[in-house]
Order: structure tokens, then C-alpha cells, then sequence
């Protein structure tokens, strides 16, 4: 006998456990797996985009578009030198061929041939933390000193970052409100079949003088109880797999590059248990309401 | 202003009709029933119970001896015409105040509806858990009622292991444990034998001479005669007989 079923036993056994229960269990229990999962979708996605945004904020990049095949290197000094003047930067410095040819190396490969492509030089910009350089005037100066030289404050890219996370968020939060949705109904259908498998006990404890909140009583801590401890369950496979997921590259899965991690660190997992809970929740308001509504059309 | 008071009755009639109220347990005033759109069941039904009486309901099979039953302990609402239970008017108590009223009738089933998953023990526990009592406070009570109707070794066992008359038996156990105002038997000794209806009966009359008003239907023409009970007999659902009543 689970603990579960001991508290239910002291507090409630005027309602017998009917049939059918393990098929509600383990749909509670799957629900909770896919909230979890949902939830668990919404914090990578928000961590993952908060980490873009920290890893491009502060940064400002400068690209010497090439003339003929190669960007002019005179262009590229002198932007360097028209950046480290700038009040508020910390850092200026081109980067060289072999970092240029890393970057584009995902994408096209380690060949001969991509070495011999037209890049522009890429000049990287840090500033100091806070600092708001006026970009229209240092983009005229730049323009100035190198007529090859774009100014790229990675704005468009954040914005895009950002709203690419907000979408991902709120797919993940519609999804959640779906599952909330559909947990609601299940409950709701099984504490009506329930009503009904138990219609002779509830009309007995109706006649007898019972009130209405002492029968809801039965059945809301029935369904709390089963609620919480099948999404219990699904919560705690789904942190399993975030578990799992966070220690894939041990077995040799590589991550990809430009994904945030899939795991949830144990400052994440605890925030897993809202799902339980807010099932616990939903199957306990949604047996009362159906029973208080229910048992009104008694006399 | 007494609670459940008609407007109807406000007026110069108010006084001798609200003391008629307050004086009867159980009052009818040309009460009809009819289930849906069915024939009437019981038809101008008028009859008092006064506190403290022993009434059986006699009458043949299909008579409405236990649909009266039902308009009494409020499983159903009559059709037409006047119920009044405990000095309360029904056609006006609020549906909150109908568990309160409840709790002050037993009831034996005829078909005793017994709860199937819980003990005997448990079962005749049920209206004082419903009325708020806590176990330590009734355990002792429930034994003894058990030990009373003869199981009192039986206290742990599912209906579905006692037989037709042990099962009756705890449901009169059940009716009775609150010590109601009001108690209800629907062919109560129907199954079981001579010598523990006999003392089923007795359990009856004492709860009626320590002031429970008593209400029975039944068949059984040797158990009327043997208590001199008052008598109303129903014919086709309509009263045709009132025996020892006022």
C-alpha cells in the first residue's frame, strides 16, 4: 500500500478506488512527462538565449570588405587604429586567416580552394561593460579611414536571437497550457465516470445527511492524491531524461556547436516539481467543480 | 419569524397554523406524486405524525408505501401539496438546510444499500462520521449497537460476506447509531427470523419510548398487532385508512 493510499484510507475511504484508475494514473503520468519536458524546452530556451545575447552584447564587430581578392591591409590597420582611439573600447584586433577559415569551416570545410575565397578581414571589438559608443559617428570616422569598412553592432542578430527565443518560449508555454488543458479534461472525465461508477454510494451519503463539500471532499483528495503521485512520476522521468541528456557527450554524442546544451543543471531540475504540483492542483479543482456540479442536481 | 415560514401564512391564520406545523414530526397536506410523466403514485395524501408516535404504513405491493417513505426522508419532492419535517415547511427550506434535516432520520432500506468496501463496523459508523464525530468517540457505541443486534464478532467483515439478515441487521445498526429524531423502516424483519425480529422490534420501541418517532412499512400483520402501533394503510396511493390517529 502506498503512502498515497494510507492518507486516503484515514481521511477518505468512503470512496472505494474504482476501476480504471491505473489508465487515469498513467495518463496523468504522462502528461507530467511532456509538461516537464515543456518546462524543462523553456528554461534551455531562455538560458540559451540569454547567453547569445551575453556573449554579443558588449561586442561590436567591423568587417574590411575585400577589393579584387583580398581586403586592402592598409584599410584594416587604419580601422584598428580609428577603433582603439574610440573612447569606451577595450579591444580592437583583426583576426588573422586561420581564425577567419575556422569560422566559415563548419560550413564549407577544411579545402585548399576556401582558403583562396575573397573574405573580408574581420576586425573584433570589445568594449568596456556598460559603454555606449556613439556607432553612427564611429561607422562616419570608419568610413573615413577605411571606405571597405562595415560596422556590425550584432543588433539584428540579438533582435533575431531574441525574438527566435520568445517564439521558442512561448511554444513551449502553449504547449504547457495544452497539456494543462488536457489533464483538466481527463480528470474531469474520470471524476464524472468516477461520480457515476459511485452514484449509489454518493445518493447513500446524500440522504444521510451529508453536505455537499464532505462528498467533494472524497473526491478531490481521491484525485489529488492520484494526480500527484502518477505526475510525480512523469516529472521525475522527464528530469531523468534531462539528466541523461546533459551527460550524452561522455558516451561519445557529440554536441552541435551552435545548440545550447540539452540538460538541466541541478540548480534547474527542483523547478521540475511545479509540474506535479500544478497537476495536483488542476485535479483537485477540477473533481470539486465537477462534483459540486453534479451533486446540485440532487434534491 | 420561525424559519421556513410561508408568506401564504402570514396573515390572520398565521399563528393556529404555524402551532400545527411546530406540533407535528411529519405533516402531509394533499400531497400527489408522480414520477416524470407517469401516473400519479400516491394521490391526496393527508396525515400527521406526532412527536414521539409509532405508525406502521401497511398496504398491498405497488400501494406508494415506499415512494411516501421517500417523499418523508427527502429522497424525492412531491408533485404537489404540502410536506412539512421537523416544524419546516419543504416547499421553502433552502437546499443547504436539507443536510441538517437529513441527519435527523434513519433510515432502513429495504434493499439496506449497504457500502459494499466498507466493514460492518464501518458502515454503521457512517452518519456519526458524517455528523463530525471523531472514532475514538463512537467506537465503544458502535460495538455495543453491533454486539446488540448479534455481530458482535462480526464487526470487521464486508457486507458481501454476511448474509441477507446479518446484512439487514446492520442496517438498521446504521439507521439507528445517531439516535434519530425521526426513524424510517421499509420491511424491516422481511428477512430475517422470528426471534431476531423480535428483538429488532424491541429495538424499535425503545428507541421510541426514549422519544424517536417511528415510522414502518410493512406486511407483517402478527408485528403490527403485536406492538398496537397506529396504523395508516394505503391503497392504490391514496389513504384509505387511519387507525389510533387523531
Amino acid at each position: 500500500m502506498t503512502v498515497a493510499d494510507r492518507i486516503e484510507r484515514r481521511h477518505a475511504s468512503i470512496l472505494p478506488r474504482e476501476q480504471g484508475a491505473v489508465s487515469l494514473d498513467l495518463v496523468i503520468a504522462i502528461m507530467a512527462f511532456l509538461a516537464a519536458l515543456a518546462l524543462g524546452g523553456v528554461m534551455i530556451a531562455e538560458r540559451a538565449a540569454q547567453s547569445w545575447q551575453a556573449g554579443l552584447t558588449g561586442r561590436l564587430t567591423v568587417q574590411v570588405l575585400p577589393e579584387g581578392e583580398a581586403a586592402p591591409a592598409s584599410e584594416v590597420e587604419a580601422a584598428v587604429d580609428v577603433l582603439r582611439a574610440t573612447p569606451g573600447v577595450v579591444y580592437a584586433g583583426a583576426l588573422s586567416d586561420a581564425d577567419n577559415l575556422a569560422l566559415v569551416e563548419p560550413w564549407l570545410g577544411r579545402d585548399a580552394v576556401v582558403a583562396d575565397l575573397p573574405f573580408p578581414r574581420l576586425i573584433d571589438v570589445r568594449l568596456v561593460p556598460g559603454a555606449t559608443p556613439d556607432l553612427e559617428m564611429l561607422a562616419n570616422r570608419l568610413r573615413d579611414a577605411a571606405p571597405h569598412a562595415v560596422l556590425d553592432d550584432h543588433g539584428r542578430w540579438i533582435d533575431r536571437l531574441r525574438s527566435t527565443a520568445g517564439v521558442v518560449v512561448l511554444g513551449a508555454l502553449a504547449v504547457l497550457a495544452l497539456i494543462a488543458i488536457g489533464t483538466a479534461a481527463s480528470v474531469a472525465f474520470a471524476t464524472r465516470a468516477g461520480l457515476a461508477a459511485h452514484r449509489e454510494i454518493v445518493q447513500l451519503l446524500h440522504l444521510m445527511g451529508a453536505q455537499d463539500r464532505f462528498i467533494a471532499r472524497a473526491f478531490e483528495l481521491h484525485y489529488f492524491l492520484a494526480a500527484l503521485a502518477a505526475s510525480v512520476v512523469g516529472a521525475a522521468l522527464a528530469g531523468a531524461a534531462f539528466t541523461a541528456a546533459a551527460t550524452l557527450d561522455q558516451f561519445g554524442v557529440a554536441a552541435v556547436s551552435f545548440l545550447p546544451p540539452l540538460g538541466l543543471s541541478a540548480q534547474e531540475l527542483p523547478w521540475l516539481l511545479l509540474v506535479p504540483a500544478t497537476a495536483a492542483m488542476i485535479a483537485w479543482a477540477t473533481a470539486r467543480i465537477s462534483v459540486i456540479s453534479a451533486l446540485k442536481k440532487f434534491y | 419569524m420561525a424559519h421556513g415560514l410561508s408568506p401564504r401564512y402570514c396573515g390572520s391564520r398565521f399563528d393556529s397554523i404555524w402551532a400545527e406545523f411546530q406540533r407535528h414530526m411529519v405533516r402531509f397536506e394533499n400531497v400527489g406524486m408522480r414520477y416524470g410523466a407517469g401516473r400519479e403514485v400516491l394521490r391526496d395524501v393527508n396525515f400527521a405524525l406526532e412527536p414521539g408516535s409509532f405508525t406502521f404504513l401497511t398496504g398491498p405491493s405497488g400501494a406508494g408505501k415506499t415512494t411516501l417513505m421517500k417523499l418523508v426522508f427527502l429522497a424525492e419532492r412531491p408533485s404537489r401539496g404540502l410536506i412539512s419535517l421537523f416544524g419546516t415547511d419543504l416547499s421553502l427550506a433552502k437546499r443547504l438546510d436539507l443536510p441538517s434535516l437529513r441527519r435527523r432520520i434513519g433510515v432502513v432500506f429495504q434493499e439496506f444499500r449497504l457500502l459494499d468496501h466498507l466493514s460492518a463496523f464501518d458502515n454503521v459508523a457512517l452518519p456519526l462520521r458524517l455528523s463530525g464525530r471523531r472514532p475514538a468517540d463512537y467506537r465503544r457505541d458502535v460495538e455495543e449497537l453491533l454486539s446488540w443486534v448479534g455481530l458482535g464478532e462480526r464487526l470487521n467483515d464486508k457486507p458481501a460476506t454476511l448474509s441477507g439478515g446479518e446484512q439487514q441487521r446492520v442496517a438498521i445498526a446504521r439507521a439507528v447509531v445517531a439516535k434519530p429524531d425521526l426513524l424510517l423502516a421499509d420491511e424491516p424483519t422481511g428477512n430475517v427470523d422470528p426471534d431476531i425480529g423480535e428483538r429488532l422490534i424491541r429495538l424499535f420501541v425503545e428507541l421510541n419510548r426514549f422519544g424517536t418517532t417511528v415510522m414502518i412499512a410493512t406486511h407483517d400483520r402478527a408485528l403490527i398487532e403485536s406492538t398496537r402501533a397506529r396504523e395508516i394503510r394505503l391503497v392504490d396511493g391514496r389513504v384509505i385508512e387511519m387507525r389510533g390517529m387523531r
